[in-house]
């Protein structure tokens, strides 16, 4: 509604004028408003709540989050240059100025203390589940009084708790306020109200005094749940209206929740409540379900009781109005006694006892009742039985016990341990039988019998112990006890040897007095001690003064490395790298463990002595045969004058396999640097090398260097291939992998080998093939045609069958025609093998299948030999 | 040296340290570290008697200080068998080794303060790299057989002495270590400027003149009076004169080729136990007690 004042016209319009209708304009629906965006921003304009459902507010550092510029971390603060200076975060740090505010969560203005707060209701406290739950029993008890202020104010102005406030009324004043009761808000329901009222009334007809009454407190209404999907005020039936009404229920009718309302005893009763119980029409029906009871009943014509309650007790002087005197005094509160005290009863304070170190007053007894500690015989005395007379054994033991323990019948129970701290005094006993008196720790000191037994039993061993049952000192034990007992000695006999025996030679009694550790103060002799420093000539010389040759002494110090750097020092590196090799590099093979004769050092040394200067190549040779097969030492000694114009050269380029072992052992001898060098290159191959005498070892990973090297220098010994194998260092002679890895390259050639031996030209080729081999090593190529020829007649018959690859191998061929009774393909002796590979080598030569063989051989020597097939082009 | 100016007393310090264990020159003599028994250092300038600088960190006695060749570090031992390296303007510990198991004694800088070398009741000498940051000690030396009560650092060698009575030189270039048995409890150890004589104290109330290179007693000086202290000795900047505190209060100046006696001041009566002497100039200083005194020739013009 309003008027334009601009129009003229005394037009009055109604309503909300639409907007101006502007004609070029299409009419559009209303515009999409968006709404401004719902964030709740702080009076800066920056979004305050943050994140997901809005939980996190001040999001970053300085609520950075969602600015434009992006969230910013806490600048980070060293704290290492200012340790002194950390100051500690402070919530301030994360929160938002608004926060500090009047309604933040770290508001900073007054407030009123709770005391004064007018609350009510402290916190409900929250009780621990304790062994006791709920509410402390004793804070229950003492609860500190918490008033209001107003409630102080109140009680001065003489209100008390239950009254209501104003001025104080006549009975029928209170009951004209309660019927004009005036009420704010929802009535209450006239049913409860009557209810209170019907109350009021009967106990205001107990007294009717002429007195003024507090007007009535209010009476808060306690708004109940509502738990039912009813009408307001409605309450349905419920199973008790229609099974009836348990018993009692009349009687807190106020309370009762049942339907059946009496409203007077035993006039009528009403039921409410009742929606499809009764019919509209049907007279109010009584609950027939209900179950009768005779309490329902009054047994009485008209008010009886009323009269006597209107009865005025009798006012008495000095009585308050509404007490009557008390016809009987009241009961004296009981009265205890205190408890008689025992008659040797001495007071002993906690604090009587200063320290826990201080010896008690007297001897604490050691467990229990004592019962257990009494032997038979204290318990026999205490029985009065007359003691056994003892047997001889029993006179060794060395405590007086017996007489004791009679004498000791009145205070028995402490007996015992008086006995233990006698003993105690003694708690060693000498052991007779190792000839000299040896104290002995004593096991079992809480028992004596029992020590004595044991005593017993070192003395004489099972012997004594048997003894002891055929004289009856053991017949208090059964047999199960005995045994157990017997082992009980043997363990401790183990354990609790004398000194002398296990231990004796370790110890020695101390020299001096251990006096300076405990007393630090003590005067300490002048250290002219000499520690075995100085030779009796040195302390002579210092003695004279004559200082010089005779007490100095020079010993090699190494300087850590680190420390010749600081110092700016030369290292002494070069001299004393064999001190840092001492360790040699242990290979963790099992093959390493097989062999033990190189592994110490001293047996090593022995070897080395063996071959001293092993630098010279026969002393290799003349070990190497006494490992193989005695009968190869002719071959040998033959073809080692042959060889020689070869082999100098390559001993000298190569390093000897025996040497470089040494030298990771001892590092004493020659350190040239080639050698040297040389080792750090051939670190792997020394833990092989070491055990070419294992035939076994052998087998498995030289196998296949070896086919090798017959192949290209078709040696019949192994003297060469130990002379060559050290010349190439790059040689691989770890174990064969890959697609060789399971080739049983011995195998294959032992197979080769018997075929052969069986062929009775083997042996003639095997000359000529020495003798050609030994032409082989200068000029190999050349003689490849003569050695073609040579074979081909020699097997020409045998090779001809042989054919290579996709066909059955002409040895497998032979095998199978000419089957082996004393067939071992493994454990041969290497020269053996080799001869026979070098023969079945020539012979593939020669096969027909020749350029097949070339390739194979081709493929190993890219394998790994490249020096030799150098050396080969050369030639 | 005939010429020997009489030196007097320039300078008396108070220190408050309860006792001076050991006053040390720093490398040109223009300040000086005196170790207290209160668990402190001090840095003076004994020359205008203006304390520096305090450096509080040890747990126990402080029983020797050595400044680095640039002055810009301490390293200090104490009884609480700690090393520590000291930053000298901050005042603050930079380093702290926990390597010894007793006391230490004695502790020195090499020659370009790269590694400082303690020596300790527990028998052993460390050394220790205060470039980095190892905390162990890269070398030990565990010959001596009782403990090392002084150490001297040159470029290569290294002096130590001890109670087992044995000298004992350690020598990095040649890799080896001589020791001469001495027949005495050493309680001191020195080298002469020229590193050709160490001049040794020993028990007997005398000081030994040996040869480094063949070990022979060159000379012996006594006079003074050792007692049970762990007498030091110097020797003055132009190796004439070897110097010692005596117990009786005296400071004792030998000549070093007659060994006769050539001057003895008198500090009190307290015993002069530690002295060190300027590396360039006649100045000496000595404690006794809770004091130190500059010793030097008093300039005229001045």
């Amino acid at each position: 509604m309003s008027s334009d004042d601009s129009d003229e016209e005394n037009v009055i319009r109604y309503g909300t004028p639409l907007d101006p209708f502007e004609e070029d304009e299409v009419p559009s629906k209303r515009k999409f408003q968006q709404q401004a965006d719902q964030f709740a921003v702080d009076e800066n304009g920056r979004r305050r709540f943050h994140g997901a459902f809005t939980g996190g507010f001040s999001a970053g550092y300085g609520n950075t989050v969602g600015t434009p510029e992006g969230w910013a971390p806490s600048s980070f603060k060293s704290s290492r240059s200012e340790k002194a200076q950390i100051s500690n975060q402070r919530p301030e740090d994360f929160m938002d100025d608004e926060d500090r505010s009047e309604y933040g969560i770290a508001p900073r203005n007054l407030q009123t203390k709770s005391e004064f707060s007018g609350q009510k209701r402290p916190l409900q406290q929250r009780f621990h589940d304790g062994p006791i739950p709920g509410e402390p029993v004793l804070e229950q008890f003492i609860r500190a009084v918490h008033e209001t202020a107003a409630v102080k104010m109140l009680r001065r102005m003489g209100w008390k708790e239950g009254q209501g406030i104003g001025d104080r009324l006549t009975r029928r004043e209170k009951k004209r306020a309660e019927d004009q009761h005036k009420v704010y808000g929802c009535y209450m329901p006239p049913e409860i109200r009557q209810e209170s009222k019907q109350s009021e009334e009967s106990s205001d007809s107990e007294f009717e005094y002429d007195t003024l009454f507090a007007p009535d407190d209010y009476d808060p209404y306690t708004i109940q749940h509502k738990n039912d999907r009813f009408g307001l005020g409605y309450k349905g039936l419920s199973r008790h209206s229609v099974l009836g009404n348990l018993v009692g229920e009349y009687d807190s009718a106020g309370s009762s929740r049942s339907h059946l309302l009496m409203k007077e005893k035993g006039k009528k009763v009403s039921i409410r409540g009742q929606a499809f119980g009764v019919g509209a029409l049907e007279a109010d029906d009584e609950d027939v379900f209900a179950a009768p009871d005779m309490s329902h009943y009054d047994f009485e014509i008209g008010g009886a009781a009323e009269e006597a309650h209107r009865k005025r007790p009798p006012q008495s002087a000095s009585v308050l109005e509404g007490f009557v005197k008390a016809t009987k005094p009241p009961a004296a509160p009981p009265s205890y006694p205190p408890p008689a005290l025992p008659r040797d009863f001495t007071p002993a304070p906690a604090g009587a006892r200063r320290s826990r170190f201080e010896p008690a007053a007297h001897p604490q007894r050691d467990q229990g009742l004592g019962r257990h500690e009494l032997t038979s015989e204290a318990r026999g005395a205490l029985l009065g039985e007359v003691p056994i007379p003892k047997t001889e054994e029993t006179e060794t033991n060395p405590q007086p016990q017996n007489t004791e323990v009679s004498k000791l019948l009145g205070k028995t129970i402490n007996f015992v341990t008086e006995n233990t701290q006698k003993d105690k005094d003694i708690d060693f006993i000498s052991i007779k039988d190792t000839g000299k008196d040896i104290n002995v720790f004593k096991p079992f000191i809480s028992d004596p019998k029992k020590q004595a037994r044991y005593e017993r039993y070192l003395q004489g061993g099972d012997s004594n112990v048997e003894r002891d049952v055929a004289t009856g000192e053991g017949d208090r034990l059964s047999a199960w006890e005995r045994n157990r007992e017997m082992m009980e000695f043997e363990q401790a006999a183990k354990l609790y040897k004398p000194l002398s025996g296990v231990m004796g030679d370790r110890f020695t009694h101390a020299s001096e007095p251990d006096d300076g550790a405990l007393n630090p103060l003590s005067a300490v002799a002048k250290s002219s001690i000499n520690y075995g420093l100085a030779t009796p000539e040195q302390i002579e010389a210092a003695k004279i003064g004559a200082y010089g040759v005779v007490t100095r002494k020079e010993v090699k110090w190494r300087p850590e490395p680190i420390v010749c750097k600081r110092f700016n020092v030369p290292e002494l590196g070069a001299r004393m790298e064999p001190k840092k090799e001492d360790k040699p590099k242990v290979s963790y093979s099992i093959f390493s463990y097989l062999e033990s004769s190189v592994h110490d050092k001293e047996s090593f040394t022995k070897e080395q002595s063996k071959f001293s200067g092993s630098k010279s190549l026969n002393v290799d040779h003349e070990k190497k045969p006494k490992d193989d097969k005695p009968k190869d030492v002719n071959p040998v000694a033959q073809l080692g004058n042959v060889r020689k114009p070869t082999e100098p050269i390559e001993v000298n380029t190569g390093p000897n396999k025996r040497m470089t072992v040494a030298e990771l052992f001892m590092k004493e001898s020659e350190k040239d640097l080639q050698i040297k060098s040389k080792s750090k290159e051939t670190e792997v191959v020394p833990t092989i090398e070491k055990f070419d005498r294992m035939d076994l070892y052998k087998s498995i990973f030289l196998s296949d260097s070896e086919n090798e090297e017959t192949n290209e220098e078709s040696t019949s010994t192994d003297y060469k291939e130990f002379i060559e194998k050290p010349k190439n260092v790059e040689r691989n002679t770890s174990p064969p992998r890959g697609i060789f890895a399971n080739i049983d390259f011995d195998e294959l050639n032992s197979w080769k080998r018997h075929s052969e031996d069986k062929n009775p030209k083997t042996i003639e080729n095997n000359v000529s093939e020495s003798k050609t081999k030994t032409n082989d090593d200068t000029s190999e190529k050349i003689n490849n045609d003569d050695k073609r020829e040579t074979k081909d007649a020699n097997s020409s018959t045998a090779m001809e069958e042989a054919v290579y690859g996709p066909k059955i191998p002409e040895n497998l061929l032979k095998r199978l025609e000419l089957p082996e009774s004393n067939f071992k393909p493994m454990f041969r002796s290497k020269d053996e093998r080799e001869r026979e590979e070098s023969s079945s080598s020539d012979s593939w030569v020669e096969a027909k299948v020749k350029p097949k063989k070339e390739k194979k051989k081709k493929s190993k020597k890219h394998k790994s030999k490249k020096k030799s097939k150098h050396k080969k082009k050369d030639k | 040296m005939s010429e020997q100016s009489v030196l007097s007393k320039i300078v008396t310090i108070t220190c408050k340290q309860q006792v001076v264990r050991a006053v040390r020159f720093n490398v040109d003599g223009s300040y000086c570290l005196t170790c207290g028994a209160d668990k402190k250092i001090k840095l003076w300038n004994p020359h205008s008697q203006i304390l520096l600088k305090t450096y509080g960190g040890h747990a126990n006695e402080v029983l020797d200080a050595a400044g680095s060749c640039d002055s810009s570090h301490i390293v200090s031992c104490s009884s609480d068998k700690s090393v520590i390296l000291w930053d000298v303007t901050t005042g603050q510990p930079i380093r702290r080794y926990r390597g010894h198991a007793s006391s230490v004694t004695c502790v020195k800088f090499n020659e370009e303060s790269t590694m400082a070398v303690s020596g300790s009741v527990d028998n052993t000498v460390c050394f220790w790299d205060v470039i980095s940051r190892r905390q162990e000690p890269v070398q030990i030396l565990k010959d001596a057989k009782d403990t090392i009560t002084s150490i001297q650092v040159t470029d290569h060698e290294v002096l130590t002495s001890s109670v087992d009575c044995h000298m004992r030189l350690y020598d990095m270039r040649v890799g080896k270590m001589l020791s001469d048995y001495i027949g005495h409890i050493i309680t001191y150890g020195s080298m002469t400027h020229d590193g050709q004589c160490y001049i040794l104290s020993c028990t007997d109330n005398t000081i030994k003149l040996f040869d480094k290179d063949s070990g022979e007693l060159l000379n012996t000086f006594s006079g003074h009076d050792s007692k049970d202290f762990l007498l030091e000795n110097a020797v003055n900047e132009k190796d004439s004169h070897i110097i010692s505190g005596s117990a009786t209060g005296e400071i004792f100046y030998w000549d070093l080729v007659s060994s006769r006696c050539t001057q003895k001041l008198v500090q009190g009566c307290k015993p002069v136990v530690s002295l060190s002497h300027h590396p360039t100039d006649n100045y000496l200083l000595s404690s006794s007690e809770d004091e130190v005194v500059l010793w030097g020739v008093p300039k005229m013009d001045n």
